[in-house]
């Protein structure tokens, strides 16, 4: 049973798991970026607004309602850009035996296919957001698991928007 | 092999029976800077909620065809809005979006309005109250009472949104909106307002095509979550327009059936057992003020969106949400939930939307050979009629002397066809 991680344990579980996921959805394979998380899994995108000067959700959804909306983009028109999550993951911190907390800095980079100007902009890259993962991980049935992400954009200008989680 | 021609296949569609407006109305620089001159800086705007300043000295800043905008609340609790530029050099007075007096700047004391670059200080009714070392410098030539902010026309109205006008002696706000807002004031003025979002997105589009967006359903086709929770339920296509005098519309209610967005048994969007003050569970009706406000008000969420030109081809568009001042931690975050799930920047429709009006920015690219837009659709003022668009470009034609349909024309004075049926609120113009 684990116990208290080393800090080079907590860093190499959180890295996998966080590195990991941010290639599957930067690859689109979002049932197998769900496959990384627990089963009370669930996600938020939340800013700060200094216009309104309050804290902002702008997408809050659990385990089934990510399955869902992943299901269902194809019946929605959406830019079909691809993205690069560059992702560091800056604090690890554990606060059980089952527990990790870590802190992620996100840089979101965004391929220009089919918005715009396309014959011109297409294949241009420009950076999309910067944000942070807050995630919590927890060990299920022997598995390091994602069970809560907010992802915490800085930028709240987003073009477009997307119908596609950051 | 025979063919059309390019300038004939732009204009193959479009005839008096089949009304139209020329492409170049929204590609052409110099009307773009006309429309600036001739409606956006004479007409009233809506520029926030009063829920945005909740307290004495909160401030605002905004801008209105390029002149910024400071709105305050002074410490007698009422509302007032000022250039956002010092007198003295022309800098820029207040430089966040939003904050307060209350606290000090570090050029200046507490409770005023300090300029960083020489400290002039002004007060939240826009008096100046010190100029450093002005007896030295100015002698007698120049006192405090003359160098007063320039303020800007402000009212709070129509559900506590702070509407602005540059002309500090505008007419009433009343005038400009007439009784377009009559259906929505039993939903929106019952009790206080509290906003609960705000996001912003600078799209390369016409401003008016956002508008044009925002007056016209038949656009439904583009949406998945709105055809299967609107168009295909009962009572979508008995939702009808109602034209008012200076380019208002509005658009009556349905019920929508919400979980009907679903995946498999899991319905992505639920029934809103929240609703606003008068609105059937469900409900969901839209205003559409001229020149580019809506008010859209749907289940449990009321939104709104407003607009910044920036220029021919870019536009600044802010999106808030709005709930009820008294709701309770539990339904807040309920409303906020079903705001998001269609209208946030990671919904279902708006980026769909916004998607679409690109694309008609880039259809209609600035030099390309004018293309007659269609608003030609007639349907006894239901649902997808463009009644909506026909009622704003009379307006807009009537603003700016210019035929919607044929703008360079110095001969044909048709202004953009009038809405087929009796404005509600008499047909006299502003």
């Amino acid at each position: 049973m684990t116990t208290e991680l080393s800090s080079i344990e907590r860093r190499v579980i959180a890295e996998d798991l966080i590195y990991g996921g941010t290639l599957l959805l930067d690859e689109q394979r979002f049932e197998d970026w769900l496959a990384l998380t627990a089963s009370r899994f669930r996600y938020r995108i939340g800013a700060y607004s200094p216009e309104i000067r309050k804290e902002m959700t702008w997408l809050d959804h659990d385990r089934d309602g990510m399955h869902a909306l992943f299901e269902l983009l194809g019946k929605h028109h959406v830019d079909h850009a691809t993205w690069f999550r560059h992702a560091v993951v800056q604090r690890v911190t554990q606060e059980g035996p089952e527990t990790l907390r870590a802190v992620t800095q996100l840089a979101i980079f965004h391929t220009s296919v089919d918005v715009g100007d396309v014959h011109v902009e297409a294949g241009s890259t420009r950076l999309f957001a910067v944000a942070r993962y807050h995630d919590e991980l927890v060990l299920e049935n022997g598995r390091w698991l994602l069970a809560d992400r907010l992802a915490r954009l800085d930028t709240r200008q987003l073009g477009i928007g997307s119908h596609v989680i950051v | 092999m025979t063919g059309s021609t390019l300038a004939g296949w732009k204009r193959n569609l479009g005839s008096p029976a089949l009304p139209y407006v020329s492409s170049s109305i929204y590609t052409d620089p110099e009307i773009f800077e006309e429309e600036l001159e001739k409606i956006w800086r004479r007409t009233w705007l809506l520029a926030m909620h009063e829920s945005e300043l909740p307290a004495p000295l909160d401030y605002r800043t905004t801008t209105i065809a390029r002149e910024p905008v400071i709105v305050v609340r002074g410490e007698d609790g009422k509302v007032r809005a000022f250039l956002n530029v010092c007198p003295h050099r022309g800098a820029l007075l207040l430089r966040e979006p939003a904050g307060s007096l209350r606290t000090s700047s570090p050029s200046g004391s507490t409770k005023h309005i300090t300029c960083m670059f020489h400290s002039w200080q002004f007060d939240a009714r826009g008096e100046c109250t010190a100029i450093p070392r002005r007896r030295a410098g100015y002698q007698d030539r120049l006192e405090c009472a003359e160098a007063k902010l320039h303020q800007v026309s402000c009212e709070i109205g129509y559900g506590g949104f702070i509407w602005l006008h540059l002309d500090g002696n505008a007419p009433p706000l009343a005038d400009h909106i007439g009784d377009a807002f009559e259906d929505m004031r039993q939903h929106l003025e019952a009790e206080p307002l509290e906003i609960f979002h705000h996001h912003k997105a600078v799209v390369s589009t016409n401003y008016k095509l956002w508008h044009d967006t925002n007056s016209e359903f038949y656009h439904d086709y583009m949406h998945h979550f709105n055809r299967v929770t609107g168009m295909q339920q009962p009572g979508y296509f008995d939702r009808h327009y109602t034209p008012y005098k200076n380019g208002h519309v509005t658009v009556s209610s349905m019920v929508v059936k919400y979980n009907a967005y679903e995946h498999g048994a899991l319905a992505l969007a639920e029934s809103r057992s929240l609703s606003f003050p008068g609105l059937e569970q469900n409900g969901w009706k839209l205003l559409d003020l001229f020149p580019g406000i809506t008010v859209n008000l749907r289940g449990s969420a009321l939104r709104i969106d407003t607009m910044t030109p920036l220029s021919a081809d870019k536009v600044l568009i802010e999106f808030r949400g709005l709930g009820l001042k008294s709701d309770s931690p539990e339904d807040r975050a309920r409303r906020v939930r079903d705001h998001n799930t269609i209208w946030g920047p990671f919904g279902r429709n708006l980026p769909e939307d916004l998607l679409g009006v690109t694309n008609q920015g880039r259809g209609m690219a600035q030099g390309a050979e004018p293309l007659h837009v269609l608003h030609g659709r007639v349907e006894n003022n239901a649902i997808h009629d463009e009644l909506g668009l026909r009622c704003y470009y009379a307006e807009w034609s009537r603003r700016l002397g210019r035929s919607a349909r044929a703008p360079y024309s110095e001969t044909q004075m048709d202004l953009y066809a009038a809405p087929e049926r009796t404005l509600s609120s008499g047909a006299d113009a502003e």
